[in-house]
């Protein structure tokens, strides 16, 4: 039989889950053996304390998959939170989305790439327009009145939309066998819309900016077929989605307050 | 910034002018603000929303000057400065309804810089204490009612202790209880910091306010103590037995007299004005104006 005990102020950092390894796990194995050691940790904690603890753990937000995913990918979890706010980036959304591609391809197998091409920049652009804005985020004259800038919100918001709509469209292609590097050919398009929109989009708002793109862009598909999926237009896509960029970071600015054309 | 006397000046708006395509919200509006309460009072349309939003650095104005605890809030570092040290409590406060009302504060608290978990979850569980939504906490916002929602709002709005305290109609919804547990709120904040109040209660003005500010069709009308507003009708109530046909105002209280706002009769019997009766004086004294 021992006759070594734990120390009182171990018990109490165990107690608040303060102690760290290897003191917890010899603690831990300590205490399986010994009642004397049980019976001080009980008397250690305080009631008050425990109850706080529990209040604490039963109020503390539950994250949702893809926030514990993006947690476990190393985001932090405040920035996490504030993506995943966005519906765009919800299980049942990505679940829709995914699906919706994959049906894309298989249909586009069965009759021409052009068709998955041309649509999965629109499933990308319809995430991108629910995720900021006045009239989309409930919370927007909240968020632009904060410290945390909003237009590196919206950046971040689209980043994480843009790469979970990749991954997603990136899986359905392989229900599209054959085509080579040419079935990769949606991504630029997509990035170069996703920036059209957010140009567009104080002026507009996001939702009728996204509509005003996506036709433009369904409208060039249906006249020019597979042109911009050519290496000439993958070119010129990147070329335009560049110089949007640049537009874009020019005009940060305006994403930092309210539009007050759309407060009349 | 602690603002420990009601002659510190914590915002600054200087000749401020809004408008909204054709329409002018604000025409050349001044005010200042120091600790304790200011309230805004105007009629629907008179530009308290937009003069709210403009101090809480929501919209930029098309002209004028807004400083806040010394930054020009108008220039990107000093919007960022100002809403360090912001609370908003906007109009319509939108709420993410699958957000419980932690969730909700949490969510504010992490736009508002707070990233260390475990203090932003203190903060959270402090500020929904003070609106006395502790036993709500994990309740999801779309079973709240309209008045909890206004608190849980209200907290959001006072993540961080902010110094200025910009609450746009914060009584809507609330019943009488909830409005005095929200008086006694305000008060208690107001003692070392701005607070800016748009509200249509005249209760709420008389009760809590340093200084009223008067708003009407996007210019300034009266800026001053309550009790100076209410003074603008002194001489100008009286009782009656009958409705007074050419009164401002006219109506029969609940001891069957008649209260009359407007130009008495000769011996009338006159009442002490209110700030209600102040304020129907000043908008007369409008048309009046408007008239010649």
């Amino acid at each position: 039989m021992t006759t070594w005990h734990v120390p009182d102020d171990d018990l109490r950092a165990y107690a608040g889950r303060g102690l760290g390894p290897p003191l917890l796990w010899s603690t831990e194995t300590h205490l399986f053996s010994c009642d004397s050691c049980r019976e001080r940790l009980a008397s250690l904690v305080p009631v008050d304390t425990g109850w706080t603890q529990l209040d604490a753990a039963l109020d503390a937000p539950r994250p949702g998959p893809v926030e514990r995913l993006l947690v476990g990918l190393r985001v932090p979890d405040h920035t996490a939170r504030l993506l995943t706010a966005t519906p765009a980036l919800r299980l049942s959304w990505l679940a829709a989305v995914g699906v919706t591609l994959v049906l894309t391809a298989l249909l586009a197998q069965a009759v021409t790439p052009v068709v998955f091409l041309g649509a999965a920049p629109l499933v990308t652009l319809a995430g991108v327009a629910v995720s900021f804005g006045p009239g989309v985020d409930p919370t927007h004259e909240i968020t632009v009145t904060s410290p945390v800038h909003a237009f590196r919100l919206l950046l971040l918001r689209c980043v994480a939309v843009l790469s979970a709509n990749t991954l997603l469209s990136a899986a359905a292609t392989l229900f599209m066998p054959g085509h080579g590097l040419t079935i990769a050919g949606w991504f630029l398009p997509s990035l170069a819309l996703t920036v059209a929109t957010l140009l567009l989009s104080p002026r507009l708002g996001a939702s009728w900016a996204a509509v005003l793109v996506g036709a433009l862009w369904v409208l060039a598909v249906v006249w020019a077929g597979m042109l911009p999926f050519s290496t000439a237009g993958q070119l010129s896509l990147l070329a335009a989605a560049a110089a949007l960029s640049v537009l874009l970071v020019r005009r940060a600015a305006v994403f930092d307050v309210l539009p007050t054309r759309r407060l009349r | 910034m602690t603002l420990t006397s009601a002659t510190d000046v914590a915002v600054r708006v200087d000749g401020l002018v809004l408008r909204y395509g054709r329409t002018t919200a604000l025409d050349g509006v001044s005010v200042t603000l120091g600790a304790g309460v200011t309230g805004l009072l105007g009629p629907n349309g008179a530009g308290k929303t937009t003069l709210l939003r403009v101090v809480a650095t929501a919209i930029r104005p098309d002209s004028g000057a807004v400083s806040a605890f010394g930054h020009d809030a108008l220039s990107g570092p000093g919007r960022l400065a100002v809403r360090r040290r912001l609370g908003y409590l906007p109009q319509d406060p939108g709420f993410h309804p699958s957000f419980t009302a932690f969730e909700f504060v949490d969510y504010v608290a992490i736009l508002k810089e707070l990233t260390s978990r475990s203090a932003r979850h203190a903060e959270v569980r402090r500020v929904l204490d003070l609106v006395g939504l502790d036993a709500q906490r994990g309740k999801r916002i779309r079973a709240l009612s309209g008045g909890m929602r206004q608190r849980v709002a209200l907290a959001a709005a006072l993540v961080g202790d902010p110094a200025l305290l910009i609450l746009d109609e914060p009584t809507v919804g609330l019943d009488p209880e909830q409005r005095m547990r929200f008086r006694e709120l305000f008060a208690e904040l107001a003692e070392d910091r701005a607070v800016l109040l748009s509200t249509h209660q005249t209760e709420d003005v008389m009760s809590l306010c340093r200084v009223v500010v008067v708003l009407d069709q996007g210019r300034v009308r009266f800026s001053g103590a309550p009790l100076e507003l209410a003074g603008l009708a002194a001489g100008r109530v009286w009782t009656s037995d009958t409705r007074a046909p050419g009164a401002l105002a006219s109506w029969r209280t609940g001891t069957g007299a008649y209260r009359n706002v407007g130009d008495p009769p000769a011996g009338a019997s006159l009442l002490s004005p209110t700030i209600e009766d102040g304020y129907l004086t000043l908008v007369d004294l409008r048309s009046t104006e408007g008239q010649r």
